[in-house]
């Protein structure tokens, strides 16, 4: 515990699933914590349960404007910002043969240009001992069927941690990806049903899907001093499913 | 409020082969710290008693190769009389020496692939009968299982080997629960390079600040930084990570 004594962390997708597990985590680890998500009602939820070292701002990863709003809230609070989650993103299955132009920027516009906004408008408030993470996905490196456009969007997301590594070098700012397999969130779960949930589990050597806070663990320890001497990296949490 | 510990690894029982120096000893003590009984393993008894000594809490010392079959028996007696079963097996111990193509001997092969490779393998294999199911695994692998570096070609491909054996063991090893994970450090603070490549001080000392210029961090690391690591690995913390290659290498091998 209190692996994040006085920090001050972001949140993009902050209100549900990963986001949240990750922000629960963060705060019990000692961190002051904004989430940023686009539906209000979730955003309030989230606030309420996570306390008072809580806050949530209102807003979409591709809209720029939004974007600036979250950052002068951040400054505005705490002055700086420490670890920045870039976990918001969007995804939703077309077999090629279907696959529309709406589709391709809809998938691109949060996960792709999105990921690389929330990170540049950040950067002001970051310095030396700040951890940027990237919320990537097992579908970057793999053939998901029906998912191209949300598996090459995860697939730039992980190359942006290599080219931002060397933006970043001097700046003592370390930026690394979370990749996460198939993931037991309450969307996931509706989304799934129990026989599909079995048989997602059933695909990893874990014989199941991860609980969001499994995840969370993960990002603190990427969030946190445990991981100074890692940048640019791919931290896969799938249960060994992209692994073999 | 939740159910995380100061102590990641209370009560657990770790063995850390290649303990007494380095990335081993490093992790021996913050196995330690976070609670954990450790076993740890070297093959000079003087080295391996001083580095102990170092150490604060419940340790035990086994001297032995991990290229010698017997003396992996003897390792694992001791555990299993003094514990019972492992938790954590750090399987660390490792070789290298620089050698060109042209100039390798065979000695040279031979003796990296017998200790890392072989090594490796049956250090994991006689501890299965006292590794406990939903225990960890971690493997020292190198960041030169995926780099070319000249000199390295028989130590990156045992490094590469070890990586590979991660994969199997997880299927393997799955039905127990058993995660089985590898740790790639880059280049690390432990004065091996000095020692493997036969540099006066000064020479290792310039060598170093050359090969930090290549690294997007532009340092190495420090065996702790690597221990940090292996902490995560053999704790709850990772419980949904296995068959991963996990890279403490300040960047070098990820650009």
């Amino acid at each position: 515990m209190n692996r994040l004594t006085g920090k001050t962390a972001v949140i993009t997708g902050g209100a549900t699933g990963i986001g949240l597990a990750a922000a629960k985590r963060f705060i019990q680890e000692g961190a002051f914590v904004f989430i940023y998500g686009r539906r209000q009602e979730a955003l309030d939820a989230a606030v309420a349960e996570l306390g008072p070292k809580a806050r949530a701002i209102t807003g979409s990863v591709s809209d720029e404007a939004d974007l600036d709003r979250l950052y002068v809230a951040v400054k505005a609070e705490r002055g700086t910002l420490d670890i920045l989650f870039a976990n918001a993103g969007t995804g939703s299955p077309l077999k090629l043969g279907e696959i529309t132009a709406a589709h391709i920027d809809e998938t691109f516009e949060t996960n792709v240009k999105g990921t690389i906004f929330t990170v540049q408008k950040a950067l002001p408030l970051m310095g030396e001992g700040g951890s940027i993470i990237l919320t990537g996905s097992s579908a970057g490196t793999t053939g998901a069927p029906g998912f191209t456009a949300y598996s090459a969007s995860k697939a730039a997301v992980r190359n942006f941690a290599r080219t931002w590594a060397e933006d970043l070098k001097g700046t003592g700012i370390r930026v690394n990806v979370l990749s996460p397999g198939a993931t037991a969130t309450e969307l996931a779960k509706a989304a799934l049903g129990e026989e599909g949930q079995k048989s997602y589990g059933a695909m990893t050597p874990l014989l199941r899907m991860a609980e969001p806070s499994e995840i969370a663990a993960a990002a603190v320890f990427l969030a946190s001093s445990d991981s100074s001497f890692m940048t640019a990296s791919e931290l896969a949490v799938d249960g060994g499913l992209a692994q073999l | 409020m939740n159910n995380h510990s100061a102590q990641k690894l209370a009560g657990k029982i770790a063995v850390v082969t290649g303990g007494s120096s380095g990335i081993g000893l490093a992790t021996a003590k913050r196995f330690l710290e976070e609670g954990a009984h450790v076993v740890i393993t070297g093959r000079r008894e003087a080295e391996l008693k001083e580095a102990a000594a170092t150490l604060k809490g419940n340790v035990t010392t086994v001297v032995g190769d991990v290229s010698r079959l017997e003396d992996l028996d003897r390792l694992f007696a001791v555990v299993k009389e003094k514990h019972g079963h492992i938790d954590v097996l750090f399987a660390n111990a490792g070789a290298g020496t620089v050698a060109p193509l042209e100039a390798a001997t065979e000695a040279h092969f031979d003796q990296t692939f017998d200790v890392n490779v072989k090594g490796t393998f049956f250090t994991v294999q006689k501890a299965l009968p006292l590794l406990r199911d939903g225990g960890s695994i971690i493997v020292t692998s190198s960041v030169t299982n995926v780099l070319g570096t000249a000199g390295f070609s028989a130590y990156g491909a045992s490094k590469a080997a070890v990586r590979n054996f991660v994969r199997a063991w997880t299927m393997e090893l799955k039905d127990r629960q058993i995660r089985v994970n590898c740790i790639s450090p880059g280049p690390t603070e432990t004065g091996a390079l000095q020692k493997t490549a036969g540099l006066t001080a000064d020479q290792a000392k310039e060598a170093a600040a050359q090969y930090a210029l290549q690294i997007p961090m532009g340092r190495w690391g420090k065996p702790e930084e690597i221990a940090a690591a292996v902490v995560f690995l053999a704790s709850e913390e990772s419980s949904f990570i296995t068959g991963i290659d996990l890279p403490v290498d300040g960047g070098l091998a990820q650009v």
